[in-house]
């Protein structure tokens, strides 16, 4: 996609979201929707980079966005730490668990990535819910309840004051986006691109495998638990329960309905992904159901996402060829 | 003391060979169709509710006997037609090894859930296959344990059997060992996929019947049931069939120990640190070649 | 220039690579043959640094035995398949700034890319994706994306597999054009006689990882041995 094209779809969703809080600034559920969807289209993003692109197929997503969020709690509640370094701190030691995880996953073929991943998500749980996660103050099995909100000059942006926490968030995803959006387009960009379609080609034109790999790995999970901080501080308390297979598979609804790798799709795929959920939510336990049976189906029949529906349907792009 | 440990080894050697039969399976189905199969917990499920349904409010006359008879075709049926429909449309296209775990994650949470619609989110138990106890000493072995033992043990020689010994599989070892190769020699690759899969299916749920039985039918449990199964294909090497058995029987001891010493929650601990040790050694597993 | 020492690559039983020990001279093009699977595309395999191996390789005096596959392309050591690698995401102009941007010492140099664009003749290709390139062309962008990492050696493997007389006419000639205009020393692993003889100074003929002889092709192409193993009583006949 050009860059034009990508900026032209991001900055279309920036300003809609920015205006959103003039019409439904008053209304708690709207607002936390709108905040919802900000934080998952930086999660999904990040994941279709290391995804998409670098074709790494990491499944630790959630487990990174998890690791973010206990992190700063725990900083923030243990250690009394200002919730604002708390979440800096967690974008740095999310970085570094990225890292970790992305050591052993250099030498892998594909299918083991996936499943070293996913281990690491599953070895969470116990975890955080076992005598070790509670040594570290996890708070077992009932999680952390008290983490304070975000405090800046005297001001706290919490779950209370849905618009100014709105905004502080809409701030942090543009400027992570852009970030993102810049590795897109830049050479490092075009290093995944190269490693994924043919390693063995880019490495013989002097690009290190190991380096951009890792690179990928930790801008990813940086960004991935960053925003789990600021979700943990936003919603005050956390539990095991995030590490839940249905919230891994709307992160997967959303990547899959925006189109693998046709960043900026899964921005748009967060939005109709958060709202179908919330839609959902009367339907109760029938709702993962439903989630289940949507990715089966998407993946089958929405090869390239909506994305892919409007390069198929626009006469420009045929013409381009 | 000396006891205890007989009867971790025991329960060990039990829980092995049932994780053997499941991680066959896993692993045929990796080494022939290249599809890493993420719903494989829940097929493993599925078992345990086939059983428990034939027994308990259909009251199926023969019981453990009959079950089986069912069993075995109708699962066979089920992982043919899951590869048809949803696994080889996606095939076509490049990506289709990603697609597949996304798709199969989703099979995986679909089954899950509706396990719960249907069956209710509470536990079932599954009545054992025999009852009584067999005694050498002070050692107490139960028959049910030694039934499941040499049912799991049978049902991979047989398999071994029907691989070596059979038109069937002959072609399916064709494919795995060189898919362009076999095509040329006119084997009908689709139908081969498929029926591994659903052999695979087969497996895995006579897995989830018998093991069942020791433990309960949960319908969240299914996740750790994949994990374990991937596990073991991968600290054996992936579509290497006798790594998968070595490492069926060291995971199941080495559950059986942790779970002893240490407690139950460091048993998934201590399964996910040996295969992130393991695969950061020997990246293609312990039989893998490279 | 480049120079191995006893290297020795085993897979397992399988000896791959047999104590092998050759020298490839400054602005030489240096050729290697032999029969299917005698071992020639892990030959390169092991200059390029993608399997370890027992022994030694030099290149300009400097130690590169161990070096990651990045570190050897930087060095100078730039190399082509003998399937053709291509990036089916990237243009071709995309593809060669590439490695201009991560192999050359200087970075991007977008002059010498677009030199090297025109000079294997791909300019009116430069936008296409490469997905839609044709054989010859596919082979042509990856030597252009290797002259991009301003190499001082460039191994070829088989460029010439699968082409037609008329192909096999343009791709000599530009291969000549590299080893003079440019000054690029030149590896060629090729299964034609015709192409070996007329292109190469030295020749190394290599059977199930052993070597058989390595002399000037004339030399060579009589060696009792090389017609036995290789070449075929029929060669010598025609001759």
């Amino acid at each position: 996609m050009s860059l034009k094209r990508m900026v032209l779809i991001l900055c279309g969703f920036y300003c809609v979201m920015g205006i959103m809080p003039l019409f439904v600034g008053d209304t708690d559920y709207i607002m936390n929707i709108l905040v919802m969807i900000l934080i998952w289209a930086v999660v999904a993003s990040c994941w279709d980079v290391i995804m998409g692109f670098a074709g790494i197929f990491s499944f630790g997503q959630v487990a990174f966005y998890v690791m973010g969020a206990y992190a700063s709690a725990i900083l923030s509640v243990s250690l009394d730490i200002p919730p604002v370094f708390a979440i800096m701190m967690a974008g740095v030691i999310t970085g570094m668990l990225g890292v970790l995880v992305g050591l052993p996953c250099l030498k892998l073929a594909g299918p083991y990535i996936a499943l070293v991943t996913f281990a690491v998500h599953m070895t969470l749980i116990p975890f955080l819910k076992g005598p070790l996660g509670r040594a570290i103050g996890s708070g077992g099995s009932q999680g952390i309840l008290t983490i304070p909100p975000i405090n800046l000059l005297g001001f706290a942006f919490s779950s209370e004051q849905l618009v100014p926490f709105f905004y502080l968030t809409l701030f942090l995803t543009i400027i992570c986006t852009l970030i993102l959006a810049f590795i897109i387009k830049s050479y490092w960009g075009t290093a995944f691109l190269a490693l994924k379609d043919s390693e063995n080609f880019a490495t013989s034109l002097g690009i290190s495998a190991f380096r951009y790999k890792l690179m990928v790995f930790a801008i990813t999970s940086s960004i991935t638990g960053l925003f789990g901080a600021l979700y943990a501080h936003y919603v005050g308390m956390l539990s095991t329960k995030m590490l839940s297979m249905d919230v891994f598979t709307i992160l997967m609804i959303m990547i899959v309905i925006g189109g693998i790798g046709k960043y900026p799709g899964v921005v748009v795929g967060a939005v109709i992904t958060v709202t179908i959920n919330q839609l959902l939510a009367p339907v109760g336990m029938y709702r993962p159901l439903i989630m289940g049976a949507m990715v089966v189906v998407l993946v089958l029949f929405l090869r390239d996402g909506v994305i892919g529906l409007a390069q198929k349907f626009s006469p420009l792009q045929r013409k381009l060829g | 003391m000396v006891f205890e440990i007989i009867d971790v080894i025991i329960s060990g050697l039990i829980n092995g060979s049932v994780y053997a039969l499941m991680a066959v399976g896993l692993t045929l189905v990796y080494g022939v169709t290249k599809a890493f199969n993420f719903a494989y917990g829940s097929f493993y499920n599925m078992g345990g509710y086939f059983a428990w349904m034939l027994l308990i409010p259909v009251g199926l006359i023969g019981g453990y006997f009959s079950v089986f008879f069912v069993a075995i075709p109708v699962f066979f049926v089920v992982g043919y037609l899951l590869e048809k429909i949803l696994i080889s449309p996606l095939r076509k296209h490049d990506d289709w090894e990603m697609k597949v775990m996304m798709l199969t994650l989703g099979l995986s949470l679909f089954m899950d859930f509706g396990y719960q619609a249907v069956f209710g989110p509470r536990i079932k138990s599954l009545p054992g296959m025999i009852e009584g106890t067999l005694e050498l000493g002070q050692v107490v072995l139960f028959h049910q344990d030694i039934v499941i033992f040499i049912l799991s043990v049978g049902g991979m020689i047989c398999f071994g059997w029907l691989l070596n010994n059979t038109r069937t599989g002959m072609a399916v070892q064709a494919v795995a060992q060189n898919p362009a190769g076999a095509k040329i020699v006119g084997i009908p690759k689709d139908f081969i996929f498929a029926a591994t899969f659903a052999i695979s299916t087969i497996m895995v749920g006579l897995g989830g019947i018998l093991l069942s039985q020791k433990t309960f039918i949960d319908p969240m449990g299914s996740t750790n049931i994949m994990i374990k199964a991937w596990v073991i294909t991968a600290f054996g090497g992936m579509g290497s069939i006798s790594g998968s058995l070595y490492a069926a029987f060291i995971l199941g001891m080495l559950e059986a120990f942790v779970g002893w010493h240490f407690g139950m929650i460091y048993v998934q601990i201590a399964t996910l640190t040996l295969l992130l040790v393991t695969l950061t050694i020997r990246p293609r597993g312990l039989m893998g070649r490279e | 220039m480049l120079i191995a020492k006893n290297v020795t690559k085993k897979f397992g039983e399988l000896v791959a690579v047999n104590n092998l020990s050759f020298e490839v001279k400054k602005g030489q093009v240096y050729g290697i043959a032999g029969p299917n699977g005698a071992g020639k595309s892990t030959v390169y395999n092991l200059i390029t640094g993608n399997y370890s191996y027992e022994g030694k390789i030099e290149f300009n005096g400097q130690d590169i035995t161990g070096l990651p596959p990045h570190r050897i392309a930087k060095a100078g050591i730039a190399r082509t398949f003998q399937i053709p690698e291509i990036f089916p995401s990237l243009t071709v102009q995309k593809s060669i700034r590439l490695g201009s941007r991560f192999g050359a010492r200087g970075g991007l140099d977008l002059e010498h890319t677009d030199k090297i664009i025109s000079f294997v003749g791909l300019t009116s290709e430069r936008f296409q994706n490469t997905r839609l390139l044709n054989l010859l062309g596919k082979k042509k962008l990856m030597i252009g994306a290797a002259l991009a990492t301003k190499p001082e050696i460039l191994m070829l493997d088989e460029p010439m597999a699968g082409s037609n007389a008329q192909e096999i006419k343009s791709m000599m000639e530009l291969i000549k054009k590299i080893n003079q205009e440019l000054g690029i020393t030149i590896i060629i692993i090729e299964h034609f006689m015709k192409v070996l003889t007329e292109l190469t100074e030295t020749l190394l003929i290599i059977e199930s990882g052993t070597m058989i002889c390595c002399d000037k092709p004339e030399i060579v192409t009589s060696d009792p041995r090389v017609i036995e193993s290789y070449l075929g009583d029929a060669y010598a006949e025609s001759k």
